[in-house]
């Protein structure tokens, strides 16, 4: 009964994990490309965008994305808004985090190859997609495995605003049944997941060593 | 035909004249080594030549084409599908190889072809499977550039850049980041090439080499052409500095 409940709650957090990097991962991309813009009004906007999404709580940015349009324009809000509150908070959290290992990755690229890559005749999509990306994925995975790792135990944030993921879950049925054992499930739950995700980035990394 | 050709150049780096006034002008066939002491603006005017760097005044122009002219006292720089077709007539060789290190030996050859100048996969692998053979690489097409010696991957970055088959080679002192061994391999093979009357223009510090291979010779300092002449010509100059200067790299 308990596993039963906690898998329910399980399944809506890997939920969130899974739609959070569905859309952080790219629009972090965007936000770097903003960040790195020749255009200083655009580069002004990403840059307070991203110290905003790293100098406060995401807990606090949770609420404020859920009740948010209630407080300031009075509009009703559903309970199905609920989720959707929880992944765009977290997707515009976590690509302020991505937009930053992005822009480093890519700052960090010698200039000669994007200069031998113009001699050669490359344009400047070509450049970017097939000599820089490859080599800045490689680069910044060890970064993103942190913040991956990071993200499946942000999850449990979602406890803020009464979304029932794992944790919600664990800490229901715990103060009902008074009983520590479900938090400690959802701990190994986390725990496992976390080995998961760990496996995977390293078979990424691996692929990636082919070369230096 | 003057393949090349570079007129009253003028480039600054934040208040730093580089390049004061400097013309240029390559025929077809010709090697010219361009010596000098470092910061005298060599390496400036390659990057002028190959379009990585923008003169702020002085005309290119490739094949008689205009990659940049001067309209009144700005210089214009052709539209951008215009310079692209003119990326073609070159090839650098970096100091540095910057070789792409996530492609193959074989693949760095061939990816520009295929991707930018649209040849078939067969005929590039064929044209790449060529060079190699000819520049003693041929077991190692499939190698990564880390597997390699520095000379190797200079050898490498030499068939990169003429796989395009260009007019016109350039090289930005192509040994300096080379052990004196490795040197003379990538030496062997720049000889070779002139021996073919491959069009090239060469910054060195190796001055036994700029004699041997060189057409014409070019002394520069302080952002312009102090001295100019055929290799006989600058070895026997009466010019007090450039003598000093072979003298001092020659190790006489």
């Amino acid at each position: 009964m308990m596993l039963l409940q906690l898998g329910k709650g399980m399944i809506v957090s890997i939920e969130i994990f899974m739609l959070t990097l569905l859309f952080s991962l790219p629009l972090g991309m965007l936000v770097a490309f903003g960040r790195m813009s020749r255009n200083c009004v655009l580069r002004g906007i990403t840059k307070v965008y991203i110290s905003i999404m790293r100098g406060t709580p995401l807990m606090l940015q949770l609420l404020v994305v859920y009740f948010g349009p209630y407080y300031v324009f009075k509009i009703r809000i559903s309970n199905s808004y609920r989720f959707i509150a929880v992944i765009i908070a977290f997707a515009i959290n976590y690509a302020a985090y991505f937009a930053e290992i992005y822009r480093s990755g890519i700052e960090s690229m010698p200039i000669g190859q994007y200069e031998a890559a113009k001699v050669l005749g490359y344009g400047k999509a070509q450049t970017f997609f097939k000599i820089i990306l490859p080599q800045v994925i490689k680069r910044i995975l060890p970064a993103v495995t942190n913040e991956i790792i990071t993200l499946v135990k942000d999850t449990s944030l979602a406890f803020a605003i009464a979304q029932a993921e794992m944790f919600t879950m664990a800490k229901q049925i715990a103060a009902a049944q008074t009983t520590i054992l479900p938090l400690m499930v959802a701990g190994v739950f986390y725990y496992i997941l976390n080995l998961a995700v760990a496996a995977v980035m390293e078979r990424l990394e691996k692929a990636c060593s082919y070369y230096r | 035909m003057k393949l090349l050709e570079m007129r009253h150049v003028k480039k600054e780096f934040e208040g730093l004249q580089v390049l004061k006034d400097i013309s240029l002008s390559v025929e077809e066939g010709e090697v010219i080594s361009i010596i000098g002491p470092s910061g005298s603006g060599k390496s400036t005017l390659l990057r002028c030549a190959t379009m990585l760097e923008e003169m702020d005044s002085g005309e290119l122009l490739y094949m008689g084409e205009y990659a940049a002219r001067m309209q009144g006292d700005k210089c214009v720089y052709a539209p951008k599908g215009e310079r692209k077709r003119l990326h073609r007539y070159f090839g650098l060789v970096f100091q540095n190889f910057n070789l792409f290190p996530h492609y193959s030996v074989m693949k760095n050859i061939t990816d520009s072809l295929v991707s930018v100048d649209k040849i078939p996969k067969k005929e590039a692998r064929e044209r790449a499977v060529k060079l190699l053979e000819q520049l003693g690489l041929s077991e190692k097409q499939d190698a990564y550039p880390y597997q390699l010696s520095g000379g190797q991957q200079q050898r490498v970055s030499i068939a990169r850049a003429l796989a395009r088959q260009p007019k016109i080679l350039f090289f930005d002192e192509p040994t300096s980041a080379l052990d004196p061994e490795l040197t003379v391999e990538v030496l062997k093979v720049i000889k070779a090439l002139a021996k073919e009357h491959m069009t090239m223009i060469i910054v060195t510090h190796e001055m036994q080499f700029a004699r041997e291979v060189s057409d014409r010779i070019i002394f520069m300092e302080e952002g312009i052409i102090k001295e100019q002449g055929t290799p006989k010509e600058l070895f026997e100059t009466e010019n007090e500095r450039v003598r000093e200067f072979i003298g001092h790299l020659a190790g006489k």
